[in-house]
């Protein structure tokens, strides 16, 4: 290596944010031609090391250098100049503008058009092609499903062809397939010399694509480490500062009678009627290629989307159709998969937050008793073990981790025997998500079942006693205990039935 | 129906454009001489005032924000023009137009700064723009001055056989047309629609936000010829007439206050229809206390229309 290193090198960057010290010693150098994977738990500064690098924000103090010359980028506009591309952990689009308009939003001057419109539909056209399949770019942005917009992101820095590439999770909301074209993608462009820094929470992910890793822990980055060298063991006893990775395969066991049954529920006119029985203390995973009905058919079963065939909860008493209000009375409790439009409260508490759909049982007199709502939340904070500053904070200063916990215990306190989760852990750090298993293992041992949804397969290898997998709008197949593994889960996203046997 | 759906939910003016039709329909029936060539240049002139308004509250609805103060603005340029520059003896087209399209321009520019990097509410911003220009309206023409002759008047009749203006809003018209071949537009656009994405992408939202509340002063600025080639005279009064229309016609003709969707020719049907409703009950006799009634009950029900039963589904339909 020559005295001025190429590629970018951020070197004791450190920056803060009030109080919170989001980042103390950021080290990472970044080479012309690697994919670089930066790793650690929510709250570990990655997502400020990336707003950083794309210049949402300037760092306190340390140094930022791309080629040898110092960077100082004002807004995301000035790092784009310098050829820095992000593409950031948010799905950012401009839903009524075309596809067209959004793959080259921020491209042009503020009059200045980059390229003609046949040159513009044509590279656009291209670049969507191969992460996403064919898209039509007069369609308005916000038609499209998630994975096509984040797809839509990820082409709009690609257009740029820029020298620093940028994915702040940006695979989160990818299907399967969108994924694994955005990899041979990135391979293309990290051959041509294009530095590209990868961010996911997914270990498979991790250690299919990177050459290189860089984790961060606690605003501090503790190590790097070359592809030849790479263990999940290590890197996430890096991460978690501790070591050893325990066992958390979930061991077979016997379930109870049957409490939940779907019967003839058709997700599409012309789909496959699916049958499903949820027994006490099951733990049941959903999963598919985005859009193949796994999302619709969790919101079947909470009763929040309606359609034909019936979804009842066999009670002692007898049978009870689930509605969009009865949830709560059946012992049915829904966790939606979109934390901020769904289901916080952003400039409400983190206790009110809790405590919300249950505060009927914090009522003396016709009052609200807080002492009482403090001990309920207190006891669920203990048991969830949640990290936070104060009760009454805002929810939006706890980690995205932390907000989920808070939604999990907000639901656990209506006392499901039925506990509905839709893709739980999505943007959450492993840390966090191995204390949501546990809990999960917990309480289905005490006789609650659970139905996850989830976008990962690690986690439904983990988690689940068994796995209905869904294409085209009804189930493919259902994978039992003893055959679940990544392979045969893959394999049954893209239609084929594995043979494989343990 | 669907198809019909379809339609207004791709030109957001549809709805305007087809009440404007209707209404002029109507006044066709109730007045048949309403568009004859002897009334039309005067029709015309009227009308200038209210669509030039509408394009100049456009702008800044687009990018997300609000300018209340386009109105008093108007007027105010034609206050200024009838008591300060022709008695100073800047009347003349070529020393007159530029000084108040610059100063038009500026106060926009001015409101566009307020909000984009003091980041005060646009409400707030320019309701204490609004005051400021009836206020000083008021100082420099408390009463109504008549104008002596002067190039406005061109802008009220016409030139040949070519209404003036059609002028007025046609430059202002050709202005934004220019404007859509640029990327300003586009990322005018976005910025309503989303600023995080605009700035994350790259977008100077900034820049964008200043010069939207710019055009609206320019735009402005031509209404406040258009209504001096009307009056020809001070009207400091008008200030509180134009200041809410102007904002009417936008939503009227299908710009969302919420930002990102709407354009120009949206403020002109609406500013069409508005002039044309009024035009309706003026002339079948209904008492002018009731216009006011009926202009409000159109522009909740072209609204409620615009934001429930015809906005964008933002899901792709199932086929």
């Amino acid at each position: 290596m020559n005295n001025q290193p190429s590629g970018l090198v951020l070197a004791g960057v450190s920056k803060r944010f009030g109080a919170t010290r989001a980042l103390i010693d950021g080290d990472l150098h970044l080479r012309p031609g690697e994919i670089h994977t930066l790793l650690g738990e929510n709250g570990s500064g990655k997502s400020t090391l990336v707003k950083i690098m794309g210049g949402v924000h300037r760092p306190d103090s340390g140094t930022v250098t791309l080629d040898g010359v110092p960077v100082t980028s004002r807004s995301p506009r000035a790092a784009m100049d310098l050829g820095i591309a992000t593409v950031f952990q948010e799905v950012l689009t401009a839903g009524s503008q075309s596809v067209l308009e959004n793959v080259w939003l921020g491209s042009h001057g503020t009059f200045r058009r980059r390229l003609g419109r046949a040159a513009q539909r044509s590279i656009a056209q291209d670049v969507l092609t191969r992460i996403a399949g064919a898209i039509p770019l007069d369609l308005p942005a916000g038609q499209l499903s998630l994975s096509e917009r984040q797809a839509l992101c990820i082409a709009r820095a690609l257009v740029r062809k820029p020298k620093v590439l940028i994915l702040d999770e940006s695979t989160a909301s990818l299907d399967v397939s969108s994924r694994d074209r955005l990899f041979v993608e990135m391979r293309r462009l990290a051959a041509e010399g294009t530095a590209i820094l990868f961010i996911s929470h997914r270990m498979d992910e991790v250690s299919e694509i990177s050459d290189r890793v860089t984790v961060l822990r606690s605003g501090r980055s503790v190590s790097t480490m070359e592809r030849s060298d790479l263990s999940i063991n290590r890197l996430i006893a890096d991460m978690t500062g501790s070591s050893g990775h325990a066992e958390t395969r979930r061991q077979p066991h016997d379930a109870g009678d049957t409490i939940l049954q779907g019967a003839a529920v058709r997700l599409a006119p012309a789909s496959t009627p699916i049958d499903f029985e949820l027994r006490a203390g099951e733990i049941v995973g959903l999963a598919g290629l985005e859009g193949h009905g796994q999302d619709q058919f969790i919101k079947r079963l909470a009763g929040v989307a309606g359609g034909p065939g019936s979804v009842v909860r066999l009670l002692p008493e007898g049978a009870a159709e689930l509605t969009e209000r009865n949830g709560d009375a059946l012992g049915v409790a829904y966790l939606p998969r979109e934390r901020r439009g769904e289901s916080l409260f952003e400039s409400m508490s983190i206790r009110e937050n809790f405590a919300l759909p249950t505060l009927g049982k914090d009522r003396r007199g016709g009052l609200l008793d807080t002492r009482s709502m403090a001990r309920r939340f207190d006891a669920f904070a203990r048991s969830l073990s949640l990290r936070f500053g104060a009760a009454h904070d805002a929810i939006s200063t706890l980690s995205g981790g932390n907000q989920q916990k808070v939604l999990l215990a907000r639901w656990l306190a209506t006392d499901p025997k039925v506990l509905l989760l839709n893709d739980p852990t999505r943007g959450v750090d492993i840390g966090t998500k191995r204390e949501i298993y546990a809990i999960l293992h917990l309480l289905s041992a005490e006789g609650m079942s659970v139905v996850i949804l989830s976008s990962e397969v690690d986690e439904l290898v983990d988690l689940a006693d068994r796995v209905l997998i869904f294409r085209d709008q009804s189930v493919f197949a259902q994978i039992p205990h003893f055959e679940l593994s990544t392979e045969s889960i893959v394999a049954a996203y893209f239609g084929q039935k594995s043979e494989v046997h343990t | 129906m669907n198809r019909v759906l379809t339609m207004f939910q791709r030109w957001p003016f549809a709805f305007a454009f087809l009440l404007a039709l209707m209404l002029l329909v109507l006044n066709l029936i109730v007045s048949p001489s309403f568009l004859s060539p002897a009334r039309l240049p005067g029709t015309l002139a009227t009308l200038a005032p209210f669509v030039l308004v509408g394009f100049a509250s456009t702008p800044s609805i687009l990018a997300g924000g609000i300018d209340i103060s386009v109105g008093p603005l108007a007027t105010f340029i034609n206050c200024l023009f009838v008591a300060i520059l022709i008695p100073a003896g800047l009347g003349d087209w070529h020393l007159a137009a530029p000084i108040i399209l610059a100063v038009a321009a500026g106060i926009g520019a001015l409101n566009g700064i307020l909000v984009a990097v003091v980041r005060l509410h646009p409400v707030v911003a320019t309701t204490g723009m609004l005051f400021l220009l009836v206020g000083l309206s008021l100082t420099i023409a408390q009463n109504p001055v008549a104008a002596p002759d002067n190039w406005t008047e061109v802008f009220a009749g016409g030139i040949g056989i070519v209404p003036g203006a059609l002028i007025t809003i046609g430059v202002a018209g050709l202005t934004w047309f220019a404007l859509r071949r640029t990327a300003f537009v586009s990322n005018l656009l976005a910025t309503g629609e989303s600023d995080v994405s605009a700035y994350g992408s790259g977008v100077n939202i900034k820049a964008i936000r200043i010069l939207a509340y710019t055009l609206g002063g320019l735009f402005a600025g031509i209404a406040g010829i258009a209504l001096t080639a009307l009056v020809q005279s001070s009207q400091s009064s008008l200030a509180s007439t134009y200041a809410l229309l102007g904002l009417a016609a936008a939503v009227l003709g299908g710009t969302s206050l919420a930002g990102g969707r709407g354009g120009l020719l949206g403020a002109l049907f609406g500013a069409v229809s508005i002039y044309l409703l009024q035009q309706l009950l003026t002339a079948s006799g209904v008492a002018p206390s009731l216009i006011q009634f009926a202009y409000g009950a159109v522009l909740v029900v072209g609204v409620v229309l615009g934001a429930t039963l015809l906005a964008p589904r933002l899901k792709r339909n199932p086929s």
